[in-house]
């Protein structure tokens, strides 16, 4: 029952943690807390959304919200680490999926701290649209942070990864400088080529993060209603399938600001 | 607690580097241990750790299968096919809650003298507890418990302790390579050796709360000694 206690560790100690996972420390009792301590927090701030409507919604909420988050992290995963180990990373599939876990358990926290906030409007105010383009400002903000901290979290471990390479680089060349071959890459050749596929990788994370965007606003949107509009009786999923994500957050901002 | 018994305890970081697995209450190497089901505390973990994967499974199972039955037409939104739909996917997450359970169950087969040697750890470091209780006891003022003498029991315990790191090097020695190694001898006669001199230890002392600590810290020590005999065979 240490699940909290790994995230606690990772809120405290960031640096440690990811440093920790760099060298693959417990890797796997890492992800497994990791999951189930989101998961959680995931589930209750889902329920506080689905509460909106009714008690078929608080259930069915509290598992969409967390499954929308990991199985957009599940989905997005391979791709992140093919392309990656494609431009030279050394990190294994499961110190990639710790990596990841930590920004969506960071995203988990961020949302559970919200949510006595949401309580508050929810209880106060009993405004649809007002309570939905809150949750979606919520949602949008932790998510820009927990992405943020993802981003810099993947810089700090390839970094150091790069760093590690760097120093051992030396090593490896003196000794075959001894007996220098043709084929022979001199130390200050092999450096620039390594910069190239560390900025290639930076890139790549960057198109990445749009990607894991792109499929978790369209997951979200497949897997709706997560607040259960009002007056209408529970829907598990909605029927029809037109229309996107972003079409409908323009129409509740015209909405809320009476433009429609 | 006061350094030497400190230094006695085999911590849990200590246990991971020796058995080079993840260890704790619950799991080794990622696999239940036996001994959760005698303790409460642990059975506790162990439920809560159930309850929490077979979510995390509904929580998998549900949506993919709900992504899966609209895209093949398998709901329509009726009460029946939503009925059925939550069928299927409560059994498919019953089914892949077994499925862990029946792996976790085979990769805890291999471990089995592991998780021994980790119930014998268990056992040392609760005796080193109990010394402590009775240090802390006997310093009050005026107070009559103490043990009668101490350094023996160090004595014994430090040997237990030998003998407990010689086998858990042992067995992950012989876990991840599995073959005939040239040191295992070494190990086995240190292990011996430890045992001769817990049960001369025992023999001079067969009374009071000394003398109990003292055979627990043998059945230890006999108990590693037939853990170490199963890798001889």
């Amino acid at each position: 029952m240490k699940y909290f206690a790994v995230l606690i560790t990772l809120l405290r100690d960031r640096t440690l943690f990811l440093e920790e996972i760099r060298q693959g420390i417990k890797i796997e009792s890492k992800i497994v807390s990791l999951l189930i301590s989101s998961s959680i927090f995931f589930a209750i701030y889902g329920a506080i959304i689905g509460a909106n409507s009714s008690l078929p919604q608080v259930i069915s909420s509290a598992v969409k919200l967390p499954a929308l988050y990991l199985i957009t992290l599940i989905i997005c995963l391979p791709t992140l680490f093919f392309f990656d180990i494609l431009f030279g990373s050394t990190l294994a599939f499961n110190q990639y999926a710790a990596l990841i876990l930590t920004t969506v358990s960071v995203i988990s926290v961020l949302l559970f701290s919200f949510a006595p906030v949401t309580l508050f409007f929810l209880v106060s105010i009993r405004d649809y649209e007002f309570f939905l383009l809150l949750n979606i400002a919520i949602l949008a903000l932790t998510g820009v942070i927990g992405v943020k901290l993802f981003y810099q979290g993947m810089q700090f471990v390839t970094e150091a990864n790069y760093k590690t390479f760097k120093s051992r680089e030396p090593l490896v060349k003196l000794d075959e400088a001894e007996n220098p071959s043709e084929d022979f890459v001199s130390v200050k050749d092999a450096i620039p080529v390594e910069d190239k596929s560390q900025r290639m990788r930076t890139r790549l994370l960057q198109f990445w993060l749009f990607l894991y965007a792109l499929v978790g606003s369209q997951l979200g949107w497949t897997l709706r209603p997560f607040f259960g509009a009002p007056g209408e009786p529970f829907q598990l999923f909605r029927s029809e399938i037109e229309s996107n994500f972003y079409q409908q957050v323009i129409r509740i901002i015209f909405t809320v600001l009476g433009l429609q | 607690m006061q350094s030497d018994l400190e230094e006695l305890r085999i911590t849990q970081k200590e246990l991971e580097n020796l058995s080079g697995l993840d260890v704790n209450e619950v799991f080794v190497g990622g696999a239940w241990r036996p001994s959760i089901i005698r303790y409460p505390k642990r059975l506790l973990s162990f439920v809560m750790t159930e309850v929490f994967t077979f979510g995390l499974i509904l929580i998998f199972c549900l949506p993919i299968g709900l992504i899966i039955a609209r895209s093949f037409g398998g709901l329509t939104g009726d009460v029946s096919s939503t009925a059925q739909f939550l069928q299927t996917s409560f059994g498919a997450s019953v089914a892949s809650a077994l499925l862990w359970n029946f792996y976790m169950w085979q990769k805890g087969k291999g471990m089995k003298i592991l998780a021994h040697l980790l119930d014998e750890v268990d056992k040392h470091n609760e005796i080193i507890a109990a010394v402590d209780v009775i240090d802390e006891l006997g310093s009050v003022k005026n107070s009559t418990i103490s043990l009668i003498d101490r350094k023996e029991v160090l004595a014994a315990l430090t040997a237990t302790r030998e003998s407990l790191v010689c086998a858990l090097m042992t067995e992950k020695i012989l876990r991840k390579h599995k073959r005939f190694i040239a040191r295992r001898h070494e190990l086995f006669n240190n292990i011996e050796t430890n045992l001769a001199a817990l049960q001369n230890l025992q023999v001079n002392n067969q009374a009071d709360e000394y003398g109990q600590l003292l055979n627990e810290a043998l059945e230890i020590g006999m108990s590693v000694h037939q853990e170490i005999r199963k890798f001889e065979r």
